[in-house]
């Protein structure tokens, strides 16, 4: 039984009251300003003053470090190493050893694109954990997504788990059957056919079935789809959306003039 | 009056040889609550998906004769509009979930949505949906995280709330306990009483007999009988054709012989077998 | 080959607690239906039988064997399970190899693979389609043949859950004639039903559950008679069960010729 079905952890926090699309823009505004901005230290300065304070503002904190901790830096500390060891420019050597040669250049590029990796899932993570994915889709198509888009989008995320559910099914009636699923690697790959079997079949009838499904309930129908949750958009959002795309054209225009 | 009208329907799936319904002739009343009975195969899914607008549209195949529906003819509609006037549930009720909504209620106004209810009148109408099925405890469940006989309730409401014309299931009660079934069949009963016109594919007799106000025996792809239960389920016909009947009438049928039922008329219900047995 | 339940209680990672303690004993040979309103725990039950779910706390024994301590696919040996719904395992090309998969699987010399999967596909009329994809048949006969494909496991213990949900009355006929020939094989047979009248017609031994815990459990005849008890579990006594209780007669009765033997006194 899948009761949790997303990221999307429920509690009520300034973050979790922001419109979505105000959280959309805000992703997006961090991205385009650690990566446009003129300044080095912009990325981390944001990771550390703004991301790291919204998830305690959003009372995710807990959450989101765990993620951090278990994805986000592991990955980006990989990124940083690989392109400390094999960044190919720079005159200032640090050490050499056999073909690889460590420069003070590739190690700050890479220690700002580390950083950038980060602000860059962080900010999606924040986003998952504080906005639920109907009220995402639906403010999103309110504003003119097309509505067969923002069904895939959803329908897929929650799919997944259905289909693993599915499988352990399968799983299960093959294995009351005798099959070994346990034992062996070879004898692992050989379960594959009853398991994909089924699987597939299953999938074929169920996506007819769900296009009945939907079909019978209006979901192609001329009319103006509505919504039955209401998305608050307040003045805030507004005024903080409007301050997000001027701080990002701020960071380009500073950027041109500079070079 | 008639609100659904089958004249000579005849229609052959693409990829199969021989045709599903054959020469089909049916009317149904508004208001009226008509009980499709038949063995597998014998055509009733296909009845169903016909009414609903499924056959042709979706399937494609040859469809001949004419199908209408609230003085609209299938040939001349296209399904999005067809489906305003005719609601369909069906038996798989894990398929019918939308996938798109994480809790019941929002499962229930997903149709509300996309046909543009406002919001307003959104939330009084799943509502009371959900009470009428009895469904209201669920309202903050996710859908998948329930039983299968829980979803089938879930699929029904989800046609309910959009106040179709007509009501076409097809075995929506086939995960749910015997009570359970009951219920349902009072909620459907109850839609037919405020005006809704009802078409019910199923195999379980005895709820037939005591809801619905007619019987359609199908048997492959034609209509065999068609009248008030009373008729149509002790006709000695159906059970020479490999038809479900109910063990009241069976029963009866038997007593009849040894002199034990003295009625001319068999039962169908457990209210006329005990007023029988009791004479 | 006996079954033991002690004490089982069972509880989803999620939370729930599905069974509340359950004892049980089951002997060789006996015919029970399992009863009782959805969710009421009697999938999760059964699922202890060939080991698919572990128990929290108690302990599930088949024969000798503690369910803990040997895999599903061993238990395999001694409990078949089909399962609600068989496009869910069925895989093969054609009916033939898809009935031999299991008996296969339990490591059965090629002979009497043969013989066993002959001997169900003929109980279950299907030796006409053996050569048949699986897929090319309708929902009716696809259920048969995963009844065919535990059948030809030989297990002494089989377990049915919801056999006749969706069929209509001659395959359901045909299911009853299977149950009465596993009966005289000597088999146990355990099935989970929502088809009261079936259960009364076809089982010897009636459990009705709610709520994870075993509400009535009896002859046929005593657990079918509680028309109070078993709605409190959504149960509706068979249909000449009712009428015979109308009608005041003094026995519980659950088919035609108790009925009829009954109202003639």
């Amino acid at each position: 039984m899948h009761e949790r079905l997303s990221f999307y952890v429920h509690r009520d926090s300034p973050l979790h009251r922001l419109n979505p699309l105000t959280k959309l823009t805000m992703v997006f505004a961090f991205i385009l300003l650690s990566f446009g901005s003129p300044w080095y230290w912009t990325p981390h300065i944001l990771i550390v003053l703004v991301i790291l304070p919204l998830s305690f503002i959003g009372r995710v904190q807990r959450e989101y470090l765990l993620t951090a901790a278990r994805l986000i830096f592991p990955a980006a500390g990989f990124l940083f190493l690989m392109q400390s060891l094999f960044q190919p420019i720079g005159q200032t050597v640090w050490f050499r050893w056999w073909v690889l040669e460590v420069t003070h250049e590739a190690v700050a590029f890479a220690f700002v694109n580390a950083a950038r990796i980060i602000v860059m899932v962080s900010s999606f993570t924040l986003l998952l954990l504080t906005t639920h994915p109907s009220e995402l889709m639906s403010d999103l198509t309110r504003r003119g997504l097309p509505s067969q888009f923002a069904y895939v989008i959803i329908s897929t995320l929650q799919i997944i788990p259905q289909m693993q559910a599915k499988a352990q099914t399968i799983i299960a009636a093959q294995r009351s059957r005798g099959l070994d699923t346990q034992s062996s690697f070879v004898k692992r790959v050989g379960a594959l056919v009853p398991l994909v079997g089924p699987l597939v079949f299953g999938s074929l009838v169920e996506v007819e079935e769900r296009a009945i499904a939907i079909e019978a309930r209006g979901f192609t129908s001329s009319h103006a789809k509505t919504s039955l949750r209401e998305i608050p958009d307040s003045r805030f959002d507004q005024i903080l959306r409007g301050a997000l795309i001027v701080s990002v054209l701020l960071a380009f225009v500073s950027r041109l003039w500079l070079s | 009056m008639a609100i659904v009208t089958l004249q000579n329907v005849t229609y052959k799936y693409p990829l199969t040889e021989a045709p599903v319904l054959q020469n089909v002739n049916l009317q149904v009343n508004e208001g009226e609550f008509v009980a499709v009975i038949g063995p597998n195969g014998a055509g009733k899914s296909t009845l169903c998906y016909t009414l609903a607008g499924f056959v042709p549209h979706f399937f494609k195949g040859e469809l001949t004769g004419i199908v209408e529906v609230a003085g609209v003819e299938t040939h001349q509609s296209s399904l999005n509009e067809w489906v305003l006037n005719v609601g369909l549930a069906f038996q798989n009720p894990f398929n019918q979930i939308s996938g798109a909504k994480y809790t019941v209620f929002e499962e229930i106004a997903f149709g509300l949505e996309n046909i543009g209810v406002p919001r307003g009148e959104m939330k009084p109408r799943v509502e009371k949906a959900l009470a009428l099925t009895g469904i209201s405890d669920l309202a903050d469940r996710s859908p998948y995280s329930l039983s299968g006989g829980q979803q089938q309730r879930v699929a029904l409401t989800s046609i309910l709330v959009m106040e179709p014309k007509v009501l076409v299931l097809d075995e929506p009660t086939s995960q749910m306990d015997p009570i359970g079934t009951r219920e349902v069949f009072g909620v459907i009963r109850t839609m037919a009483e405020r005006g809704m016109t009802v078409v019910l594919a199923e195999h379980k007799v005895e709820w037939i007999a005591a809801f619905a106000d007619r019987v359609v025996a199908l048997k492959d792809g034609q209509v065999l009988l068609d009248g008030k239960p009373g008729e149509v389920l002790t006709s000695p016909l159906l059970e020479e054709a490999g038809f479900g009947i109910s063990r009241y009438t069976s029963t009866a049928r038997k007593a009849k012989e040894m002199g034990l039922w003295k009625k001319d008329q068999l039962p169908v219900t457990l209210e006329e077998a005990v007023e029988g047995f009791r004479s | 080959m006996n079954i033991i339940i002690r004490d089982l209680r069972f509880t989803y990672p999620t939370g729930l607690e599905a069974l509340r303690g359950i004892s049980l004993t089951i002997a060789p040979g006996e015919q029970v239906a399992i009863v009782g309103q959805n969710g009421a725990g009697k999938t999760t039950l059964v699922k202890h039988l060939n080991g698919l779910l572990q128990p929290t706390q108690g302990s599930v024994h088949i024969g000798d064997w503690d369910t803990r301590q040997h895999p599903v696919s061993k238990l395999a040996v001694r409990v078949g399970y089909v399962f609600q719904n068989p496009d869910e395992q069925l895989f093969s090309q054609n009916v033939g190899m898809e009935v031999a998969f299991g008996p296969k699987n339990l490591g059965y010399p090629a002979e009497k693979v043969d013989a066993l999967v002959k001997d169900a596909l003929a109980l279950t009329e299907l030796s006409e389609k053996t050569e048949t994809n699986p897929y090319d048949l309708s929902s009716t006969w696809r259920k048969m043949v995963a009844l065919a494909s535990i059948i030809s496991m030989d297990t002494d213990i089989v377990i049915l859950d919801e056999p006749t949900t969706g069929q209509d009355a001659v395959n359901v006929r045909r299911i009853a004639h299977v149950i009465a020939a596993l009966r005289e094989r000597g088999k146990t047979v355990i099935t989970i039903t929502h088809d009261i009248d079936f259960c009364a017609e076809n089982f010897e031994r009636v459990i009705a559950m709610s709520q994870g815990q075993i509400l009535l459990d009896g002859p046929a005849n005593e657990v079918l008679g509680q028309e109070e008890i078993l709605a409190t579990t959504y149960v509706d006594p068979p249909q000449l069960t009712r009428l015979g209780l109308r009608l005041g007669l003094k026995e519980t009765v659950r088919n035609q010729e108790e009925f009829l033997t009954a109202i003639r006194k």
